[in-house]
């Protein structure tokens, strides 16, 4: 029902995809690194799932355009870290600032604010935020000014801490073949660490911010009348993935039709790789975010490995298939997906084939369990690619968009709050976005 | 009613439909799939080597679901199909018989299922040709063909049958199920239902007598009979918007963006119909068909452990739930073991709150609680609402017996 509106759009983004890449392109971290960024408070518009456009306040780097959600900033830990902010906002924002939680500031500059120094909309007047990044993790940055009111404008961004002095190492083993369980990850091959252990190395590392709208407030300052914004009574209709509504979310990132949207969120990996999985919410409303194909091992909060002691790795760690990540939270987590268990040969192997890369030995060769049913009994998803073997490809009626290219399982990853799946009453939308598993001959971009 | 202006539509569209329909479809597209064990291996371990399959036909259509209040709302939902039903039969005689919530799958570790899943379209709503599907939330490295999503995945049209298949070994706990296609839509309207596997650590009678008295079962592959119980109560949280159902029988545009729920409801009811033992729903809308099957009340002897599986389904509240009196421990999240290697992550709370899409095993220890009545409730209290109606919503009641019995 009511898809008409939604359709065009979905299959006018998915079709760039397939024009725009030879492979799927992923979503990768794209962040400003470094240890002093200029950054500026603008007013810009974005674009909705269903086509609306909206006002944002939103914050930009130096003299480029405001983004939704503001550029994420890519920090290594230990360093000295310089954060200057201008305020370019209509003179009816007031003033404006930025909070680090997780980070002791000095603020210098501006004017004294209730929680921080404050730089009034003169466009001229520059404050100083200073912080050393101690600790390695994920974490947001806002306005600490009328947050009620800017943050749901777009004032938010996220940072991310590497920990010092990690030791990459290249991958220098082999792809395991054939393991009776999902694999750990053998240390040689883990080049990258998310905290100071081993138990948080990972392969491809991802980042989702939840956020939601009330379009209203929006409206109201659009049309001057920012005195009759009432956010008392805040009602959300638009949910966002870093600052995108499906089906935005799975296009690419910095597409030239998103400007101020530069962040997209389409997960891409190969069956036993691990993914470092960054989940920050900002706004009102906590986001049970599910987890479709597998469980994800949350490993931090906040910033903090979830750990009894030093050395002791993430010893306190938990499985989830939904992770509800609060206001202002962040939660780190390791995703990994090999098939095991399954039942049966999810590559449609006959016995005496070889195994797959981290193929599940227990199921090699096991027949597909069922019949399928005719191809007249059933309605063929967008992505699903005809055939239920990964790497498979089968017979699509006329009319499917075939989107599936080289044969992944793709699941989805949206909020359980269903109700969130929705752009501005537009079903589906909002806080949906997908995973794809890719079988090693489809390349990936590497990290 | 307004719905029942479409009744006369309705039995014209089903009469000229199935009968093309079925003449040719009966055969193949009603075909369950349903293999015999004759493997001779005893996968679940209960000494059996010929139970390991469990195959299911559940339907997915419309219904009618009564509330607390006495408010009659449309659903959608699944049923379970007689065995007696021949298939020819299945989209004559299973038309809106949608339960709220669904019929409650329970597995044996180690077993395999085969659910078949035929859509017999939402007769009330004879403008739809939705798809359906079932989305195991939850499950350990799933596969996409049986994952039910839309999007990935081939959706059962009106008129057919769709076989999911999925293999349980070393996925114990606590589960649910729902319908993924228009996920917000239909999961609002009720395709909802409770699934959860039973570990093989149920056959370790040594360990299962541990207990005192011994134990019923585990929640989970413990090795130790830390999650031994005695009773076990599985218990969805979920909710209606009244406006929702209502607009969708009229066939209205559906208020997706002002979506929220006024009937809070546990296993499909709101207190104090959560603790009535029996079948409801039969209203004349839903042609005396009882639909909410299940209760919500718990009894145990004092001295003895309950497990609550406890799951929210919700497609627009987070639940914050609490047991007054009776100490209350969480062992289990979102089917897993609270356990990281050897350590223990359990721990004691007098409230948890669950969001939509998760789930917990909560173990209630009865040892030294004097014999009463006891509430299990959300302490959104705001929510303990039958639509205008207060005193209601997601509360139930657990009633402590003497050690010596519960009597009659």
């Amino acid at each position: 029902m009511r898809k008409s509106r939604w359709f065009g759009l979905a299959l006018g983004a998915w079709a760039m995809l397939e024009m725009t890449t030879a492979a799927w392109t992923q979503a990768k971290i794209i962040g400003v690194e470094g240890t002093s960024f200029d950054l500026v408070a603008r007013q810009d518009r974005i674009t909705l799932g269903d086509g609306d456009s909206m006002l944002m306040w939103g914050f930009a780097l130096g003299e480029g355009r405001m983004q939704y959600p503001g550029p994420t900033l890519i920090l290594r830990q230990g360093d000295t870290v310089t954060v200057t902010l201008r305020n370019s906002l209509p003179r009816e924002a007031g003033n404006v600032s930025i909070v680090f939680p997780g980070h002791e500031v000095t603020a210098s500059g501006g004017v004294e604010g209730v929680l921080t120094r404050e730089a009034p909309p003169d466009n001229t007047t520059v404050v100083t935020y200073t912080f050393t990044a101690t600790r390695p993790g994920t974490y947001v940055y806002h306005s600490g000014t009328r947050p009620d009111l800017q943050v749901e404008m777009g004032l938010v961004g996220v940072i991310v801490v590497r920990p010092a002095n990690p030791t990459p190492t290249p991958d220098c083993s082999p792809v395991p073949q054939g393991h009776n369980e999902a694999p750990p990850r053998s240390l040689c091959a883990g080049t990258k660490f998310a905290y100071d252990h081993p138990d948080t190395a990972y392969d491809r590392e991802f980042l989702i911010l939840m956020t939601d709208m009330d379009p209203r407030v929006h409206r109201l300052v659009e049309f001057g009348r920012i005195r009759e914004i009432d956010t008392t009574n805040f009602f959300q209709t638009v949910w966002f993935a870093n600052g995108r509504n499906f089906p935005d979310t799975i296009a690419n990132a910095q597409v030239p039709w998103l400007p101020t949207q530069p962040y997209n969120a389409l997960f891409l990996m190969h069956p036993g790789e691990r993914l470092l999985v960054r989940m920050a919410t900002l706004g009102r409303d906590p986001h049970p975010l599910h987890f479709h194909g597998n469980h994800v091992r949350v490993i931090a909060k906040d910033g903090v490995l979830l750990s009894s002691g030093l050395g002791a790795g993430s010893d306190l760690s938990y499985e989830r298939y939904t992770v509800a990540v609060n206001p202002c939270e962040t939660v780190d987590a390791i995703y990994t997906w090999t098939g095991a268990l399954m039942g049966w040969d999810i590559y449609g192997h006959a016995p005496g084939d070889p195994l797959a890369p981290y193929e599940f030995i227990g199921d090699h060769g096991a027949n597909f369990p069922v019949i399928l049913p005719s191809r007249d009994d059933v309605k063929f998803g967008q992505l699903y690619s005809g055939s239920p073997f990964l790497g498979g490809e089968g017979f699509l009626p006329p009319e499917h968009a075939g989107l599936n290219v080289g044969g992944g399982f793709f699941y989805m990853w949206h909020s359980h709050t269903e109700k969130e799946l929705t752009n501005n009453n537009v079903f589906p939308g909002g806080l949906i976005t997908f995973l794809g598993v890719v079988p090693w001959n489809v390349p990936l971009e590497s990290e | 009613m307004r719905w029942k202006r479409f009744l006369s539509i309705v039995a014209l569209v089903s009469a000229v439909g199935l009968g093309i329909g079925v003449c040719s479809m009966a055969q193949s597209n009603f075909m369950v799939q349903c293999p015999a064990d004759n493997d001779g291996i005893d996968a679940d371990g209960d000494g059996d080597p010929t139970n390991d399959i469990v195959c299911k036909h559940l339907t997915a259509g419309d219904g009618f679901a009564t509330m607390a209040d006495g408010t009659v709302m449309y659903t959608f939902g699944f049923s379970e199909v007689p065995e007696d039903v021949p298939p020819g039969q299945v989209f004559a005689l299973r038309q809106v018989k949608a339960e709220l919530p669904g019929p409650t799958i329970v597995l044996r570790e180690g077993q395999e299922l085969y659910l078949n899943l035929t859509n017999v379209g939402m007769i009330n709503r004879p403008d739809l040709f939705d798809t359906h599907s079932v989305h195991w939330h939850g499950i350990p490295n799933s596969g996409s063909i049986f994952d039910g999503l839309p999007e990935s995945a081939p959706t059962v049209k009106i008129g057919a049958t769709f076989p999911y298949y999925y293999a349980t070994l070393g996925k114990e706990g606590t589960y649910f199920y729902h319908c993924h296609v228009e996920v917000t839509e239909h999961m609002q309207m009720g395709m909802i239902g409770q699934i959860y596997v039973l570990p093989r650590q149920d056959q370790d009678m040594v360990l299962r007598s541990s207990g005192n008295p011994p134990y019923a079962g585990f929640a989970y592959n413990d090795g130790d009979g830390s999650t031994g119980y005695h009773v076990s109560k599985a218990i969805q949280l979920a909710g209606f918007d009244s406006r929702f159902h209502a607009q969708h029988i009229a066939i209205q545009n559906l208020p997706f963006a002002q979506l929220k729920d006024d009937y809070h409801l546990m296993n499909g009811r709101g207190y104090p119909d959560t603790i009535n033992p029996n079948l409801l729903g039969a209203s004349p809308e839903n042609n005396g068909h009882f639909s909410q099957r299940m209760d919500a009340r718990i009894q145990a002897r004092q001295g003895e452990r309950v497990l609550l599986r406890v799951h929210n389904i919700s497609t627009t509240h987070l639940f914050t739930v609490r047991v007054l009196g009776i100490p209350m421990k969480v062992v289990g999240i979102d089917g897993k073991l609270l356990r990281n290697g050897s350590k223990d992550l359990f721990y004691e709370t007098s409230s948890l709150t669950i969001g939509g899409g998760q789930a917990a095993d909560l173990l209630l220890d009865t040892t030294g609680v004097p014999p009463g009545t006891y509430f299990f409730y959300t302490t959104n209290l705001s929510e303990l609402i039958n639509g205008q109606e207060e005193r209601g919503g997601i509360m139930t009641e657990i009633v402590v017996c003497p050690a010596s019995g519960c009597g009659t």
